[in-house]
């Protein structure tokens, strides 16, 4: 029954690792503009996801070394700070999209302005990360953030057209956006899906649970299992938001439009629950998002790291995360409004990601690091699939969002 | 035996023998022996011998941060001695604690003035 429970546990930090205020938006906004059309960006995305998780776990458990810490001896000094300042900014703005979503969330639970809420939660995310077992927190969130399951229940409230839904994921049309906007929307919710944070935390936090090759099963697990599930909630959000927004095309702005339509299905209760669980994606995503900043400064410049040692033995790492999380306060507290933020993360984290993932799939060929465990023909056939689409998201990235207006 | 160093040590990360983390190899220190031959004096570390090493603006931008978190610039790097390397892998592993090694300043420096003065900095968040 043990081991049940901490795989269990397991399964839901990975859910909890997947889901974010990206996820929140892109899925509810591809699906009130296009309907069902993206489905099957998601579930490629999940796959990739998984695949790359899994190298990831797999370097981590043989080699004791987290993603980052393989990047500049891979790369060089050079190009790897040149990736390293890359990958922290777009790292804390997610940081700052997330402790939006936070904010957000509390505003909608009790009706005063987010931005009142922004240094709260910023100081709360930041209390976890300094003296709270980071564990507990993590399944207590992801557990809180299954709630979502929300969305998948009030769509047998909701009059849903289930052939319909089925018909739209496969019968793909740019439903009179223009196919410019439909893969605007298909890059930010493929970014959504596979942020390059998930990998950084995923590796590290598998080295700091000194993970060896007798846990890679474990790992695997998690990882094939919480991720589809996480890709399950996505699906149910751009559901939701296929049913009642695609009929009439209207484009969210808030996220308490994402919010709005459980409230209809299942009344105050299922408002509740539905806004429970952003909080603690939101949240759970702010602690990930907020050591994996930290995390990669201090492995590219090999600095002690983790919260295993105390924070006077990793005083840099500590200072970086402080910075880190001052600078996403600092960034909504311009008012910027935090949906249009993530917006503009995802289109910046689809720039960046082959940074994250070209990186993971060399080492994983490397016998230097992983002996006989490198990867395999179908792990290089999947991984090198996958990595052609995100080289192709990263490039259309910008012209997509400079064409379209950022989809407008 | 020829050792291809900047293959197998530079920009390795450097592990004491509690297995803490040290820094990484950000350059290789030579010396020239009696009969003229130059050999491997000591290992370099520190985010100041890494930005000589990258050279240009970006180089004197990274001295430069680690001047400006420390109470006397400039910062020198410190110096892992050959003999305190127990064996280089994926890792440069050393056979003594990071204690006997010269504290790295900058963490000294933020240690003294940021993260001591808030509470708990003492204990593991685990």
């Amino acid at each position: 029954v043990r081991r049940l429970l901490a795989a269990t546990l397991g399964i839901l930090s990975a859910i909890g690792g997947f889901v974010d205020i990206g996820d929140l938006v892109a899925a509810s906004q591809a699906g009130a503009r296009f309907g069902m059309a993206h489905a099957w960006v998601l579930l490629v995305g999940v796959l990739g996801i998984c695949a790359y998780a899994e190298m990831a776990g797999r370097i981590a458990a043989v080699s004791g070394r987290a993603v980052f810490d393989l990047v500049r001896e891979r790369l060089g000094p050079r190009v790897a700070l040149l990736n390293l300042v890359a990958s922290w900014l777009v790292t804390v703005i997610t940081l700052a999209a997330e402790l939006g979503g936070v904010a957000l969330a509390l505003q909608l639970a009790t009706g005063l302005s987010y931005l009142l809420w922004v240094p709260v939660a910023a100081v709360a995310v930041w209390l976890v990360l300094w003296r709270m077992r980071f564990e507990l927190i993590e399944r207590i969130f992801g557990m809180a953030g299954l709630a979502l399951l929300v969305f998948a229940v009030a769509l047998f409230a909701l009059p849903t057209d289930w052939a319909g839904l089925g018909r739209g994921a496969v019968q793909i049309s740019s439903a009179g956006h223009g196919w410019s906007v439909y893969w605007f929307v298909a890059v930010a919710l493929f970014a959504s899906t596979v942020s390059p944070y998930e990998v950084f935390f995923f590796s590290s936090g598998g080295v700091e649970e000194k993970w060896n090759v007798a846990d890679l099963a474990r790992a695997r697990s998690n990882v094939l299992i919480g991720f589809p599930v996480g890709g399950f909630l996505a699906l149910s959000l751009v559901a939701v938001a296929a049913v009642v927004y695609h009929p009439s095309g209207t484009s969210l702005t808030s996220l308490d439009q994402v919010a709005r339509p459980v409230a209809t299905a299942l009344g105050g209760a299922g408002l509740a629950v539905a806004v429970l669980a952003f909080f603690a994606v939101t949240f759970g995503a702010a602690l990930e998002t907020g050591l994996s900043a930290a995390y990669a400064v201090a492995q590219y410049f090999g600095w002690q790291w983790g919260k295993r040692v105390t924070p006077r033995e990793a005083a840099r790492f500590h200072s970086v995360l402080l910075v880190s999380v001052l600078l996403g306060v600092l960034m909504l507290m311009t008012t910027v409004d935090p949906v249009q933020l993530t917006e503009y993360m995802l289109v910046l984290s689809a720039v960046v990601l082959p940074l994250t993932y070209l990186p993971i799939l060399v080492v994983a060929n490397d016998r230097n690091y992983l002996g006989d465990r490198v990867n395999g023909r179908w792990n290089n056939l999947l991984g090198a699939l996958f990595l052609l689409l995100i080289v192709a998201a990263s490039v259309a990235a910008i012209p997509l969002a400079i064409i379209t207006r950022m989809g407008q | 035996v020829r050792i291809q160093l900047a293959r197998h040590l530079l920009d390795r990360q450097i592990v004491d023998v509690d297995g803490r983390l040290v820094g990484r190899v950000d350059d290789i220190a030579f010396a020239i022996d009696d009969e003229g031959f130059p050999y491997v004096d000591c290992l370099l570390t520190g985010q100041g011998a890494l930005g000589l090493r990258i050279g240009g603006q970006i180089g004197r931008l990274l001295v430069a941060v680690a001047d400006l978190f420390t109470d006397d610039p400039p910062v020198p790097p410190r110096r892992v001695p050959l003999h305190e390397i127990a064996r280089v892998d994926s890792a440069v592993w050393l056979r003594c604690p990071a204690a006997s090694l010269p504290p790295s300043p900058v963490e000294t420096w933020l240690r003294r003035h940021l993260i001591d003065r808030i509470p708990g900095s003492h204990r593991a968040s685990g």
